[in-house]
């Protein structure tokens, strides 16, 4: 998708997702949706920026939130930092482990870099609930119970207060937004796709896929911890139950729903499956059967995810895309 | 002390010769078809539940002889479906090894939910396989460790004996050397793509029931068991066999001995350090082709 | 023997083969000449069932045999022999014969043409136990044939048998391979330019651009002086 389509694209959906409190500011379920869409098709964003342009087979997306959830947390209960400040160092300290992690697995073939992340992921959770976890305030298995509400200039954003925190939320989306946005139509973004495509060819021009592919899962980790805050100080209480396969299983249908490496298609895919998740939610933990059951599914038939789909229903758009590709490869041969 | 240093060894030796049957179906399916299998652990289960099933729920007469007969089959024919059915249609795909992560992952979540929507959310206990003890000086032993070891290593002899002496074994050699070689002279490669998948379904599953009559059926077990065969494989070398084997016996003694010395929950973060520095040293694992 | 009629292949966009068409009677060696990437490998490839999605007609023996799997062609008597050998290169010169004999037709004589093949090259005899990826390139070559002739194949495509090879050991392969025609095998030959193919062939064909530029027997290749010049190096 080129530039302009893209900022098209994420400006509508978040316009339309932006006027519905208008609308609907008065229930709570509809708003807690939204607010919900908001932080995880950020969070769903960076994992597709890594996996589908970096072509990097991370499985530590959820780690990463996490991490920036309990930092964050720790942060202004334990040493009570302001939540502003908080989120921001949990960001940063997310960004520092993304790059901890990164170093070490970015070199390895893909299924190494995907065990080694998800045997992190996995890892976190016998942290933070066992004594090294307690030590730093983790709360153990118990967790911590009770987070502070985001202060800016005396007002309180949290889940007490549905609107005001949604468009809290959607002011660091748009901006993040933007990042990504500018991450992909860069130079960078470039040399993605030119990594993604031949390693080879890319590291002949002059490309060190390993600076980039550090850069983007320091600059990910950095905006995925930002959020993991951002989602801790909404819901008040953190426990390790976020590291369930379940919270994973439904990070990744928004990728694979929207379509890896077609963003801004993960964007619908978080709309899709947060809604779905909420409707199915009476179903009680059944719901997972069918969640697993659609990842099969639009695995098979949707190649691209639903951005696949709307791309096969009116084919001119095709064109468009590879010839910008095209346009883009030129352009590096061009910087090489 | 010495009695337990021997007896932590053997423990470690007990725990290496099962996580060895599981760990070499999955080196062995990765060696083969490339194909990285995130529900492989869920197959663990799918075991432990047939025995139940068999055993608890129907009642079935001969015991864990029943049970055994009839997993090997069925775990073969699931996988065999499963991999005609779920990954094959992925494999023309450019990017057909992420595709199959998230396929088997979502396939994983499915089954391990799945479980608990069949069989209800609180652990099943298997009768033993055989009851008693036996001593060897001051050593004693459970009779059902002895029955675990030789049913395990009885397991890894057929599957070094099936792939070094039979046709399809060897064509399975073959397809993981060389596929398109295999082709060219004639191998159904596809065909031993399905086969592969379903022999490692069997050795999991075979594991499942193994350590689910020893501890219990847990529904949540599938993921520390899958992590478990991947690091395995992994600081084995993927798809080197013969790596997983050591690799299994490595990471068992190191189970063991870390749990004796630190205690339980220091046993994942020492598995996990060691591959960490294994794959920093060597990137291919420990006997992995580069 | 062999009938190829309005053959067509794609590599993605690229339009690989052009309506090649080809013949190939019983005993022959037939020679097809080439500059690389024009389609050579790919016309052996369509025949041998290894080369994807093909549009056209393949005719072997009477019966059609395009888009049928490899393996049923392998036991037909079709066989391909790669140019980059595609060897199992950790197993042993014997394990790699054997799986020559992998098709149900080929078992029955393996030990037959176990024997025809260790004659054909009495070196890779003492080579029997030697791991495929320690050889020479030459005794590799020697090998990727020999596990072609495994199959009981009774027409054999081979692919570029000289490339890579020093000029002596080139001759050595060639009269291998006058030898097995002898013996009554069938040969369909790709080569790019090599002067002494002419002593094989019995019939030549030129392929450029996917197109098939040229045909006829050994005089007339040698009284073709643009063929000459180009693909014949004389």
């Amino acid at each position: 998708m080129n530039l302009k389509s893209m900022v098209t694209f994420l400006a509508v959906t978040y316009g339309l997702i932006g006027i519905m409190p208008l609308f609907v500011g008065d229930s709570v379920i509809i708003m807690r949706i939204l607010t919900m869409i908001l932080i995880w098709s950020i969070v769903a964003s960076c994992w597709d920026v890594i996996m589908g342009f970096a072509g990097i087979f991370s499985f530590g997306q959820v780690a990463f939130f996490v991490i920036g959830a309990y930092s964050s947390a720790i942060l202004s209960v334990s040493l009570n930092v302001p939540p502003v400040v908080a989120m921001l160092m949990a960001g940063m300290i997310t960004a520092m482990v993304g790059v901890l992690v990164g170093l070490p697995c970015i070199k390895l073939a893909g299924p190494y870099i995907a065990l080694v992340t998800f045997a992190f992921h996995m890892a976190l959770k016998p942290f933070f609930s066992g004594p090294l976890g307690k030590a730093i305030g983790s709360g153990g298995s118990r967790g911590i119970l009770s987070v502070p509400p985001i202060k800016i200039f005396g007002m309180a954003f949290s889940s007490a207060e549905l609107v005001p925190f949604f468009y809290l939320a959607l002011f660091l989306t748009l901006i993040c937004s933007g990042v990504i946005v500018a991450i992909l139509k860069s130079y960078w973004g470039t040399a993605f796709l030119a990594l993604k495509d031949s390693e080879d060819f890319a590291v002949s021009l002059g490309i060190s896929a390993f600076k980039y592919k550090l850069m983007v899962f320091g600059i990910t980790s950095f905006i995925t911890g930002l959020f993991g805050a951002l989602y801790v100080h909404y819901v008040g209480i953190l426990s390790i139950r976020v590291l369930s396969g379940q919270v994973f299983t439904t990070l990744m249908i928004m990728i694979v729903v929207g379509g890896i490496g077609q963003y801004p298609g993960v964007v619908l895919g978080a709309v899709f499956t947060v809604t779905a998740e909420q409707l199915l939610r009476p179903l009680g933990i059944y719901r997972f059967v069918i969640m697993g059951g659609l990842v099969v599914a639009v695995v098979l038939l949707l190649p691209d995810g639903i951005t696949g789909l709307i791309r096969k229903l009116f084919p001119g758009r095709q064109e468009k895309e590879s010839r910008s590709i095209e346009t883009h490869k030129s352009s590096l041969e061009g910087v090489g | 002390m010495l009695i337990e240093i021997i007896d932590v060894s053997i423990s470690g030796l007990l725990n290496g010769s099962v996580y060895a049957l599981m760990a070499i179906g999955l080196a062995l399916v990765y060696g083969v078809t490339k194909a990285f299998n995130f529900a492989y652990g869920s197959f663990y289960n799918m075991g432990g539940y047939f025995a139940w099933v068999l055993l608890i729920s129907l009642g079935m007469k001969g015991g864990y002889y029943t049970v055994f007969f009839t997993a090997v089959p069925f775990l073969f024919i699931v996988g065999f479906i499963l991999e005609k059915a779920l990954v094959s249609p992925l494999r023309k795909r450019a990017d057909w090894e992420m595709k199959v992560m998230m396929l088997t992952l979502g396939l994983g979540l499915f089954l391990d939910i799945g479980y608990i929507v069949v069989f209800g959310p609180r652990l099943k206990s298997l009768p033993e396989i055989v009851e008693g003890t036996t001593s060897i000086g001051e050593l004693v032993f459970l009779n059902q460790d002895i029955v675990i070891f030789i049913i395990s290593i009885t397991g890894l002899l057929c599957f070094a004996w099936i792939l070094n002496n039979t046709r399809v074994g060897m064509a399975v050699q073959a397809v993981a050397q060389n596929p398109a070689g295999a082709q060219i002279v004639g191998i159904p490669k596809d065909f031993i793509f399905a086969a592969t998948f379903a022999i490692s379904t069997v050795m999991v599953g075979l594991g499942g029931i193994l350590l689910c009559q020893k501890n219990f059926v847990i529904p949540q077990a599938s993921w520390p068991i899958m992590i478990k065969a991947w690091v395995i494989t992994a600081f084995g070398g993927m798809g080197s066999i013969r790596g997983s084997l050591y690799a299994a016996f490595i990471i068992g003694m190191l189970e063991a001995f870390v749990g004796y010395t630190l205690g339980l929950i220091y046993i994942d973060i020492a598995i996990l350090t060691l591959l960490l520095i294994t794959l920093a040293l060597r990137p291919q694992g420990l006997m992995g082709k580069e | 023997m062999l009938n190829v009629n309005n053959l067509n292949a794609f590599y993605g966009e690229f339009h690989v083969l052009k309506d090649v068409a080809l013949s190939v009677e019983e005993g022959q060696v037939v020679v097809m000449l080439g500059p690389n990437g024009h389609g050579k490998s790919t016309l052996l490839k369509a025949i041998c069932g290894l080369a994807g999605k093909v549009n056209g007609e393949v005719i072997y023996q009477g019966q059609n045999i395009k888009g049928m799997a490899a393996q049923k062609l392998v036991n037909m008597g079709i066989t391909y022999i790669a140019e980059n050998r595609e060897l199992f290169p950790y197993m042993s010169v014997m394990d790699n014969l054997k799986l020559g004999a992998y098709s149900k037709n080929a078992r029955a004589k393996e030990k037959e043409n176990l024997e025809k093949v260790f004659s054909l090259f009495p070196r890779l005899v003492d080579r029997k136990k030697q791991v495929a990826s320690t050889m020479s390139g030459g005794e590799a070559r020697m090998l990727a044939i020999a596990r072609g002739l495994m199959s009981n194949a009774d027409f054999l495509c081979i692919d570029e048998p000289s490339l890579g090879l020093q000029p002596s050991l080139r001759l050595e392969v060639f009269k291998t391979i006058k030898e097995i025609n002898r013996q009554g095998k069938t040969v369909l030959l790709v080569e790019q330019n090599i002067p002494q193919i002419t002593e094989l062939a019995d019939k030549i064909y030129v392929l450029e651009e996917g197109q098939i530029s040229f045909e006829g027997d050994k005089d007339e290749a040698l009284s073709n002086d643009h063929l000459k010049e180009i693909f014949l190096g004389l």
